[in-house]
Parts: structure tokens; C-alpha cells; sequence
């Protein structure tokens, strides 16, 4: 039955397009998916008669190619739950990593616990059918909303415009919001996940972009300086947010404590935003880890990659043409922290990294980003962080190391927090792209920090290597106290990383995912808001076909189909061809784009992972 | 006219016996000059995806071991179609369906699946009659000349 409806509309001119931009909400272009073709014509007619742009696909599958195929074609989407190629919430889910779309769902079944998953997964809303005209009226405040916040994240100067709204400008300055933020899907996604802290971010950026809107009032000309968050700013930030507590943690109490100069409120909410992502991404990671720790106990962290086969959950790591000259040792000497997720090494590694619980390494993807190195506790505290390979499926290739050291409250503080691991995140690029150049690791040991950003070069990886060493001796005496892995060991495996990569160096290289988790328990809440019940099936269900765990080989072709979040890295699972400008383009600046590591984390890792929850 | 006459009667008719609510007349506002046909195009699409959903329903349930779960997929689909169109009555009785299948009841699928067939069959005609009465009220507006 499932005629492949897809009825696009005839696209109007530009000219058109832009005058019907220019009337936003009117022209807002939505993309309804729903199997049932009653419901889905009825939804058609419906928006348009909110003179809203429709086009409409009853397949998931089409819906996706769609957004992908051009990030900017679409405002909103509107989906079904219920759908036979694909879940609902699986769609939600996608949309919200790789192209941080507003979507909406819509089901006629309206029970508490659909409605709260649908919210989980980041759903905008939840619309119950039969719907009505007037609910469909007011879905453009979620894409106002989504820009609004994109907008800030962005450090963009829009809030004149909106300010200045409604004028011929606004709605362009919106979709051009958009689409620069179509990158920030990760993030957008876990805000919406965390709506009670969102609404509140979205209060003080209200506030704030009225602020700006008097004080920038040249257009385009005029851009607010960009934030470099170093070390040190993470630091405090990380101790205001703990001080408060994560769940209370607002951006401008945040900032009240961190008191830093010439700090806004607002860089501080899209820095907290990303934080959450971290966060979550952490606990999706520990108790990843967890279930492989079960697995395999206290093994040595390195476990060869043949190890892995057996791991049905893991195939993909099996096989993928990982770094097969990697030597985990390297990586994970004592530390907990190696995930690689390339195909094989990681798994084995993340086992380890969770049992140990005492890895401290720093492996930033990007040292503007969160280059928290991770923070070493004086005391026990350490930051117990393990590695987690995401799980490699090759999807995840383009993971960037990316830490984060949520202790760095401790460190103020001065409070051994034991195993409090707060967000030290690493990301390993996968081996799909010479990921080592995203490699980056950073030691932050108290008072001793070292980021290392790894260049593209190889021979750029040589260098950070050395560096990373050099940084890393001190600390390495203060882990060794504590038992803990000393961060130095975090070095290592960016060494051994590089030398994988080297070998594969133009083939998929395996980059090491490393994520370090932190503390469970401490992120058990975002837990729920994480890779959600995708993760688990996702994958699976992922595969389907276009999409082969197993062999790395096949990762490049799926590319596009169910490539969490990947597909925004340019397409660089290409075997030979590692795209990885792209990618390092959007990771490596910070400057320019808070979040896009998030994006491709989040959905690097998120749903590979799976089994988080 | 007489076939507005009749259109007329025939629709609150259906809506008196519960047969449609008023969704149903939200989707007749819904049509319009850009849309002139909105109307019969979805009556159109509800009653041939009926059709074939409540063949799958009784093909499923003729089987010895029914997989309720297959089933109540169907009838959620229909259920959500039937809410959309504004087809109260077969809504309903989707809704009981739906309950004999949680309960794994063969037998009370049956039944219902009966039951849903009469009402779908009963507001499947009386939708035909209709649009063909709208359709000679719209030829009467426009006569040939």
C-alpha cells in the first residue's frame, strides 16, 4: 500500500520563497511523515490551510534522504509514531542529531508513557490525532524556539533581528540560523531533552538577546567575541555547575560563581548546553561500559580485537578494519579510558576503562572545545573515567577525542571527590578518518594542564605525542598515588592511536574512541535522555541492510542512510578518502561553532552505543 | 436542488447517529478553491485503506495462531485513520478492538473485527452516496452549456 507518496509541491521561485519567508510563520516549510495515507493527507490539507509549505513521504526512510540531502529544505517535521520502516521515535531521534530540526510528533495514541518518550527523544511536542487546525497554528514557535537558542549557541548576532521582528530580514536571519545550526543537532537534542532546564535557558537568553539587540545594532558587521573556552575558564565553570548541582545549574548563576570577566551569560548557556551533551553522553558510555565490564571483567584493558568477535553486541568492532596494529596497551596501561571505537580495540579497552574506574586521560578532540582535560584530583578523587570506545560501529568513525573533566570542581573545591567523574569525555575519532588529528589530548591535572591538539599532519600527531608526554609526566607521579591511572598513560594511547592511524592513514584509520566516563551514577539522570531505546534496536535496525557493522568497508556506503550524525562529517567514511577537512573543521574550531562536535559525538556515539538504557 | 437536498440530509444523518464527528467537518473547511476536491480525495484514500486493512485484519485472525501484535498494528493503523477522517463510530470499534487484542482474545477479535466491518461497510457507502450527491450539486452549479 505504501505507494511511495511522496508529493512535493512545486517549488516556488526564489522570489517566491522569499517574499513567503518574509511572513513567517507563513511559508514554513514542514515535512510530514506518516505511513497511513488518510492521516497524512488530512495533515497536508490541514497545514496548508495554515498556509504552511508542505511536503509530505508516508516512508521514514524517504523522509530522511530528504533531510539529509539538503539540510536547509526543511523548518519542522512532523512525523507519526508508528511507522513499519522505521520507529517514530528512531526518526525523532536522527532528525534531532543530524540536522537539529524541530520535530513533532503525532500519534493517536495518546498514553502518558508514548507522550514522555516521544519527550525523550527529544520531540518538540506531541500532537495527538485526530489534530486539530489550532494546534498546527502554533508549531512555528518550536522553530522559533530551536533558532533562538541555535542562534545564541552560535555566539551569532541575530537578536537584532528577532528584536526588529517581524522585517523582511527576520526570517532569513531564522533560516540562516538554521541552517548554520543544522550542525548543532546533538546539542539542540539533548536541550530538548532537558526541558525544564531549557525553558529556563530560554528565559535568560530572552532577557540577554534583548540586552544584545541594543547593544549590537549594526548588522552582520558587528560579531561578539568568541569565547575561547581554555582549561582554566572549564575549570570554574565546571566547579559553578557542581556547586549547584547539574540540575540546577543555571547559566547565570553559573556565571555569577564563575565570575570571570567579559564572560556572558549567553556563552556560558551554550557552553552548559554542550556540557549537558557531554554528560549524557558520558553515562550513555558508562553503562555501555558497564555491560562490557560485565562482560569482561577485570581483562586486561587491551584485549586484542579478536576478543571482541564473540561480543554479538560488538560485531561491529570485530570486524571493521580497525587499527589492527593498535596496540591497546598502549592506550590503557592502567587506565580505564580506551574507547576506541574503531573496530578493534576499543571494546576491550572500555571494559577495562569502566572496571579500573580510575582512568584519567584527557584526549580532546577539539582543545577548544571542552578541552577539560581531565582534572586529577589531589585526593581519590580522581576522575575515574573509562574509555569507552563507541562502540564502533563504523558509523562512529569520525569521533573526535573529546574530554572533559567534570572535576574540576573538586579541584576548586578541593574536595577529593571520589570516584566523581564528571564529565570527562573522550571522544576517539573513529578510524574512518585520520581521526588522530582530532585527537587531542589534554592533561589537566591540578594546576597542570596540557592540551594537545592534534594537526591533521601525521606527522602533527608525532608532535602532539611528544607533547602529551612531556605534559603528562607530572601528573603521572600524583595518579600513581592515587593508584589511578596516571594521565600520562592517556598519552599513550594517543601514541599508539597515532601510530594506528598511521597505518591506516588514508583507509579508515582507526581513530581511538575514547570516551572516559564519569561517574555513573552522576549522569544515571541523563541516562534516560540519552541514545534512548534507539540505541539499543537502533542499531539493528540501522544496519538493515544499507548499513553493515561488520565490515568497515561498508560503513562509507551507509553513509548516508542511518549515519548518526556522521553524515554531517562529509561523508568521510569514504575508505580512501578520509574526508576529514570537513570534519575537522567543524570540530577543530571552536570559534566558530561551539557545537558541532556535539552533533557528530551524539550521534557517533549515542546510538551505537546503545544498550544505555 | 434535490441532490443538495439530500446531501444535506444525508450528512446530519451521519452525523446524528454518531457515524461522524467533527473532525470530519474540519476536513470540510479544510477544502477550498486551492483545494477542491480535499474532501473527496481523503474519503477516497480512507475508504480503499479500510478496505485492505480489514482484509489483512480477517486474513490474520483466520490464521491458527494469530499474532495479535501483527493485528493490533492494523488496528491501531486503522483506528488512527478513522480518527483523522472523523469516522467516529468505526473509530470505536477500533478502540474495542484494540482491547481484545491486549487480551489475546481470537474470539473477540472476531467479533469485533465483524463489527468493524459493518460500521466501515455502512459509512463506506453512505461516503459514496455522498460524493455522488456532491457531485451533481456541483454540476448543477455549473451546468453545461
Amino acid at each position: 500500500m505504501l505507494l511511495d507518496a511522496m508529493m512535493m509541491e512545486p517549488r516556488k521561485g526564489l522570489m517566491g520563497r522569499e517574499r513567503e519567508r518574509d511572513q513567517f510563520p507563513v511559508g514554513m516549510r514542514v515535512l510530514a511523515v506518516d505511513d497511513d495515507r488518510v492521516c497524512l493527507k488530512v495533515l497536508e490539507g490541514l497545514l496548508r490551510r495554515c498556509q504552511y509549505h508542505v511536503t509530505t513521504t508516508n516512508q521514514a526512510i524517504t523522509a530522511l534522504k530528504l533531510l539529509r540531502e539538503n539540510k536547509d529544505m526543511f523548518d519542522l517535521v512532523i512525523s507519526d509514531v508508528h511507522m513499519p520502516d522505521m520507529d517514530g521515535f528512531k526518526l525523532l531521534e536522527l532528525v534531532g542529531l543530524e540536522m537539529d530540526l524541530p520535530v513533532i510528533m503525532l500519534s493517536v495514541n495518546g498514553e502518558t508513557k508514548t507522550v514522555l518518550k516521544g519527550i525523550t527523544h527529544g520531540a518538540c511536542d506531541y500532537l495527538l490525532k485526530p489534530v486539530r487546525i489550532e494546534e498546527l497554528r502554533n508549531v512555528w514557535q518550536h522553530v522559533v524556539r530551536r533558532k533562538f537558542s541555535n542562534r545564541e549557541t552560535n555566539n551569532l548576532d541575530f537578536s537584532k533581528e528577532y528584536s526588529k521582528h517581524p522585517t523582511t530580514d527576520s526570517y532569513h536571519g531564522l533560516s540562516q540560523v538554521a541552517s548554520g545550526s543544522s550542525d548543532q543537532g546533538g546539542s539542540r537534542a539533548s536541550k530538548k531533552r532537558k526541558e525544564p532546564h531549557r525553558e529556563e535557558e530560554d528565559e535568560d537568553e530572552g532577557d540577554d538577546n534583548d540586552n544584545d539587540a541594543q547593544d549590537n545594532d549594526e548588522p552582520s558587521g558587528s560579531k561578539k567575541p568568541r569565547v575561547v573556552w581554555s582549561v582554566e575558564l572549564h575549570r570554574k565553570f565546571v566547579a559553578a555547575v557542581n556547586h549547584l548541582g547539574i540540575d540546577k545549574a543555571v547559566p547565570k548563576r553559573i556565571l555569577e560563581l564563575m565570575n570571570v570577566e567579559k564572560l556572558t551569560r549567553e556563552n556560558v548557556a551554550s557552553h552548559l548546553q554542550k556540557y549537558r551533551l557531554y554528560l549524557r553522553r558520558l553515562s550513555v558510555v558508562a553503562s555501555q561500559q558497564a555491560s562490557i565490564a560485565a562482560v569482561f571483567g577485570g581483562r586486561d584493558p587491551f584485549l586484542h580485537m579478536g576478543a571482541f568477535e564473540g561480543l554479538p553486541s560488538y560485531q561491529p568492532f570485530a570486524s571493521s578494519a580497525g587499527i589492527p596494529s593498535f596496540n591497546p596497551h598502549g592506550l590503557l596501561s592502567g587506565v580505564g579510558t580506551a574507547a576506541f571505537g574503531l573496530q578493534d580495540l576499543a571494546p576491550s579497552k572500555a571494559i577495562q576503562c569502566a572496571s579500573s574506574n580510575g582512568a584519567v586521560s584527557h584526549c580532546i578532540g577539539d582543545t577548544n572545545k571542552f578541552h577539560i582535560a581531565n582534572l586529577q584530583e589531589n585526593q581519590q578523587a580522581n576522575l575515574a573515567q573509562g574509555l569507552t570506545a563507541p562502540l564502533g560501529q563504523p558509523q562512529l568513525q569520525q569521533k573526535w577525542i573529546h574530554q572533559e573533566t567534570s572535576d574540576l570542581s573538586s579541584f576548586f573545591s578541593g574536595s577529593a571527590l571520589a570516584n566523581t567523574m564528571s564529565g570527562t569525555l573522550q571522544r576517539v575519532t573513529s578510524s574512518s578518518l585520520p581521526p588522530v588529528e582530532l585527537l587531542e589530548c589534554t592533561q589537566i591535572k591540578v594546576g597542570a594542564h596540557s592540551s594537545i591538539r592534534i594537526p591533521p599532519a601525521s606527522s602533527g600527531l608525532l608532535e602532539s605525542t611528544t607533547k602529551l608526554d612531556a605534559s603528562f609526566v607530572a601528573p603521572e607521579q600524583d595518579m600513581d598515588q592515587k593508584g589511578k591511572f596516571p594521565e600520562r598513560v592517556t598519552v599513550l594511547p594517543s601514541e599508539s592511536l597515532i601510530a594506528a592511524d598511521r597505518s591506516k592513514c588514508g583507509t579508515r584509520s582507526s581513530g581511538s574512541t575514547m570516551l572516559l566516563l564519569s561517574d555513573t551514577e552522576r549522569h544515571s539522570k541523563y541516562l534516560k535522555f540519552g541514545v534512548a531505546s534507539n540505541s539499543r534496536h537502533g542499531i539493528d535496525e540501522m544496519v538493515n541492510g544499507s548499513f553493515n557493522y561488520n565490515g568497515g568497508a561498508s560503513v562509507p556506503e551507509q553513509n548516508d542512510v542511518y549515519d548518526f550524525g556522521n553524515s554531517k562529517l562529509h561523508g568521510g567514511f569514504n575508505s580512501s578518502s578520509c574526508n576529514f577537512d570537513g570534519l575537522l573543521n567543524s570540530i577543530i574550531k571552536v570559534e566558530n561553532d561551539d557545537v558541532p562536535f556535539a552533533d557528530n559525538d551524539l550521534g557517533c556515539e549515542l546510538f551505537p552505543l546503545g544498550a544505555c538504557i | 436542488m434535490a441532490a443538495a437536498m439530500q446531501l444535506n440530509t444525508l450528512m446530519s444523518n451521519m452525523f446524528a447517529t454518531g457515524l461522524l464527528d467533527d473532525q470530519f467537518q474540519q476536513l470540510q473547511m479544510l477544502q477550498d478553491p486551492s483545494a477542491p476536491d480535499f474532501v473527496a480525495e481523503v474519503v477516497t484514500l480512507f475508504c480503499e485503506d479500510g478496505e485492505r486493512i480489514i482484509g489483512e485484519l480477517a486474513k490474520l485472525l483466520d490464521k491458527p495462531a494469530v499474532d495479535f501484535d501483527k493485528v493490533d498494528a492494523f488496528v491501531h493503523q486503522l483506528k488512527g485513520s478513522s480518527a483523522s477522517v472523523g469516522a467516529q463510530r468505526v473509530k470505536n470499534t477500533c478502540i474495542q478492538f484494540r482491547e481484545f487484542c491486549q487480551g489475546k482474545s481470537r474470539d473477540g477479535c472476531l467479533k469485533t473485527l465483524d463489527a468493524v466491518r459493518n460500521d466501515f461497510y455502512d459509512l463506506r457507502s453512505k461516503f459514496q452516496t455522498m460524493l455522488q450527491l456532491e457531485q451533481q450539486v456541483q454540476a448543477s452549479f455549473y451546468p453545461k452549456q
